[in-house]
């Protein structure tokens, strides 16, 4: 009797160690969820399976790629809570806010069918995820590795949301449009070098499988660190160190380095400033690009927005060629300005939004919404000052399809250039806002007189445009 | 007899160590403490040459550094492999190494928020050294305004009654913002007419400068740094091209921009104020 006591006792102890072990495995597996059909059934990237009898009604992201591409997809009543730096696009602002480093409580209590994560929030915080899984929350954790498995992550998202025809149809044209820029450069014989600076800690580029390094070729731009070696198996990043950069000095025809995160690249004045950089053909010629990395290695359909940014850079004269049209709109002089500058287009950090003293905040334009196709003109040309927003009852507005005054092209000249204050003779001059500007663009020949006047409310034209730059 | 001897040797040992181990009031530090900066070429003009200033006058010193703003330390220490001590690490340095009078000069504009969290640090430390003396920031007296006018006064560009000088300082939340207002206020008294100081985030704020200019019929301006390094702030919110720069907004409402971007550290006066301030501190 005493010999069966223990064997049970063992038999059972094994049991439950096991059990214990196998707890994981086991919880993945199952993963809490009835037998029956579900609508919504894959592996996320943290190995855990995924099923949902319906796709979810309500769901937090907590990155904010996820988030972005959520309401890519058109998602937006859905969205119910975003995490803390997630900026992109404006809505996200009317979301509430959640914090994967604090209590997994606050996510408990707003019930979501859904929490959307990536296997560094499974890694940084353990037990705020453990805490979701146990309460019965589906935790979902996507990130692709590379491009390649951007398409499958998009898919994923749209099965949790129930919303793959947009998804499909958006990565179809997500694809023609990336095919359409690399067939764009095609025909050069002479491409442009290229060094990728993604951090300035220990010199760290990009690896040949990721997204910018992707983008750089579907720009038309030869990545001249090839032989960068990931710093782990599957990254995207390497270490490459000044002496190589160096090396590589007259091949790297212009510098684009990374920006927008904590440990990114140098921003140009410190780039240009490095000890033994001045050999650099791109610092030579004022080449250095920055580029956010928001729009060219994070998995969103902005990637499109990074490749057009690296197309400009790379090729100006074909990129940044100017057409002036007849009628010179607010819309249509942006476009004008940002090419003429070689402007990078604007895109802001999460700290841009703590100023509270912005008469403009990038995305809050009623009239020029995200999918407005001039978006990113009107929106560098907003940052660099050249123009204003109205406020019409606490509403941003932009107007695009408004002409633009004498006196308004008069200010971005003087705005554009150093010209001198010099007082001259102007007949209707008290119909002038702003005297010093319109007498110094005078009279540096930027802008012509009409028999004296310069009849500041009339519209610009595409003469005044054309002199105005020199084009 | 030998026990005596052997005992007696064994006492003196313990003592030479004692001793050995005790702050050596005739080994003297002065650690020269600033905010920081990421941008090398600045640093060299700015915080390594006034380092290499106060070498120079206390000789009798060794002289060490310390940043107060640990992002730039790590950025540093990561980025370019330079290893720069923050407040609490240079002190523990040089109580190892037995320092027994220390001396620590604050590069700040003011007696402000860095100012103040240094002093909480430096007070952990009392009892570690025979003599720990902290020399104050730039403008504390009334004669330091004065001095600081006189040294800055020497980089103006010859200008015309419609001609400015706008200073941006940083602006803090601390009491020690009044600093601002006050040294517009010495500038005038010290007969230099049309010198504007304002701040990124305190007061006077940049419309306030405005409507002085505007007040003052002037119509060109020469921006200049009121900060020890012309850093991200000079680089960027002064004479940056965004629409949120002090330059860019100036150009908007029609004054010819003119950007100084020197950090104050590259004035000799400004490096003789703070070594005054080093030797002030040493005789109390």
């Amino acid at each position: 009797m005493k010999f069966k006591v223990k064997t049970w006792l063992s038999i059972a102890f094994v049991i439950i160690l096991t059990l214990f072990i196998a707890r994981p495995w086991i919880e993945k597996g199952m993963n809490h969820l009835p037998v029956g059909e579900y609508s919504v059934d894959f592996v996320d990237n943290s190995g855990y399976r995924i099923r949902l009898e319906r796709p979810a009604d309500t769901i937090i992201s907590l990155y904010s790629a996820h988030t972005e591409n959520l309401f890519a997809l058109g998602l937006d009543r859905e969205i119910i809570g975003v995490g803390t730096s997630d900026i992109y696009p404006y809505q996200v602002f009317s979301k509430e806010i959640f914090d994967y480093k604090s209590d997994p409580e606050k996510v408990i209590a707003a019930r979501p069918d859904v929490v959307i994560i990536r296997p560094f929030i499974e890694r940084h915080s353990p037990d705020f995820v453990k805490g979701l899984r146990r309460t019965g929350i589906t935790v979902v954790s996507l990130y692709p590795d590379n491009f390649n498995e951007f398409d499958d992550y998009i898919m994923k998202l749209a099965m949790l949301s129930g919303k793959e025809k947009v998804a499909e149809r958006l990565l179809t044209e997500f694809h023609e449009e990336l095919a359409t820029l690399e067939g764009q450069t095609a025909h050069l014989d002479d491409r442009v070098g290229v060094y990728f600076e993604s951090s300035d800690r220990e010199y760290k580029t990009v690896t040949s499988e990721s997204m910018a390094a992707y983008g750089i070729r579907v720009a038309g731009g030869m990545n001249v660190a090839t032989d960068a070696v990931p710093i782990e198996e599957g990254s995207s990043i390497a270490i490459y160190g000044t002496e190589k950069i160096i090396e590589l000095a007259d091949d790297i025809d212009v510098y684009v380095t990374q920006r927008g995160v904590m440990g990114a690249g140098g921003n140009t004045h410190s780039i240009s400033i490095r000890p033994g950089f001045d050999v650099i053909s791109a610092i030579k010629h004022d080449k250095v690009f920055e580029i956010n990395q928001k729009i060219i290695s994070s998995p969103t359909f902005r990637f499109v927005k990074g490749v057009k940014a690296l197309q400009r850079a790379f090729y100006p004269e074909i990129f940044d060629a100017v057409q002036v049209n007849q009628v010179i709109t607010r819309e249509h002089l942006s476009e004008i300005l940002v090419m003429y500058g070689h402007h990078m287009i604007f895109v802001p950090t999460s700290s841009y939004y703590r100023d509270e003293d912005r008469s403009h905040y990038y995305g809050a334009l009623v009239d020029v919404t995200v999918n407005h196709p001039s978006f990113d003109m009107i929106e560098t040309a907003l940052s660099k000052g050249y123009f204003e927003s109205v406020l019409v009852e606490e509403e941003e507005y932009f107007y695009p399809e408004n002409t633009v005054t004498r006196e308004e092209f008069a200010t971005i000249l003087y705005m554009i250039n150093d010209l001198s204050n010099v007082e001259i003779e102007i007949s209707d001059i008290d119909y002038i806002e702003n005297e010093r500007i319109v007498q110094a663009v005078v009279s540096a020949g930027l802008m012509t007189l009409d028999q004296g006047r310069f009849l500041p409310n009339q519209g610009v034209t595409r003469q005044d445009v054309i002199r105005g730059l020199g084009l | 007899m030998k026990k005596t001897i052997l005992l007696g040797l064994i006492g003196l040992l313990i003592m030479a160590l004692i001793a050995g181990c005790a702050p050596d009031a005739n080994k003297q530090a002065m650690l020269v403490v600033s905010f920081g900066t990421s941008y090398a070429d600045t640093r060299e003009l700015t915080l390594d040459a006034t380092e290499a200033a106060f070498e120079e006058k206390f000789a009798s010193y060794d002289v060490y550094k310390a940043y107060t703003a640990q992002t730039i330390i790590d950025i540093l220490e990561e980025r370019d492999n330079i290893d720069v001590y923050n407040v609490r690490e240079a002190l523990e340095e040089l109580k190892k190494e037995n320092y027994g009078t220390v001396v620590v000069q604050s590069l700040h504009v003011m007696n402000g928020a860095e100012y103040d969290d240094m002093i909480a640090v430096i007070d952990d430390f009392r009892d570690d050294f025979v003599e720990i003396k902290v020399g104050k920031a730039l403008l504390t007296t009334h004669e330091d305004y004065e001095k600081t006018i006189e040294a800055l006064s020497l980089n103006f560009p010859e200008r015309a009654d419609n001609e400015a000088i706008v200073f941006m300082g940083h602006g803090t939340h601390h009491e020690a913002n009044a600093v601002y207002a006050a040294l517009e206020y010495a500038f005038e008294a010290a007969g230099h007419k049309n010198v504007f100081v304002g701040t990124v985030e305190g007061f006077p704020e940049f419309d306030n400068v405005l409507a002085r200019l505007e007040a003052n019929e002037i119509e060109k301006v020469t921006l200049m740094p009121l900060m020890i390094v012309a850093g991200d702030h000079a680089e960027n919110d002064m004479g940056g091209d965004e629409d949120d720069a002090w330059k860019t907004m100036l150009k908007k409402a029609g004054y010819e921009v003119e950007v100084y971007m020197h950090g104050m550290g590259e004035s000799q006066g400004i490096r003789d104020l703070f070594m005054a301030h080093a030797e002030e501190a040493i005789g109390e």
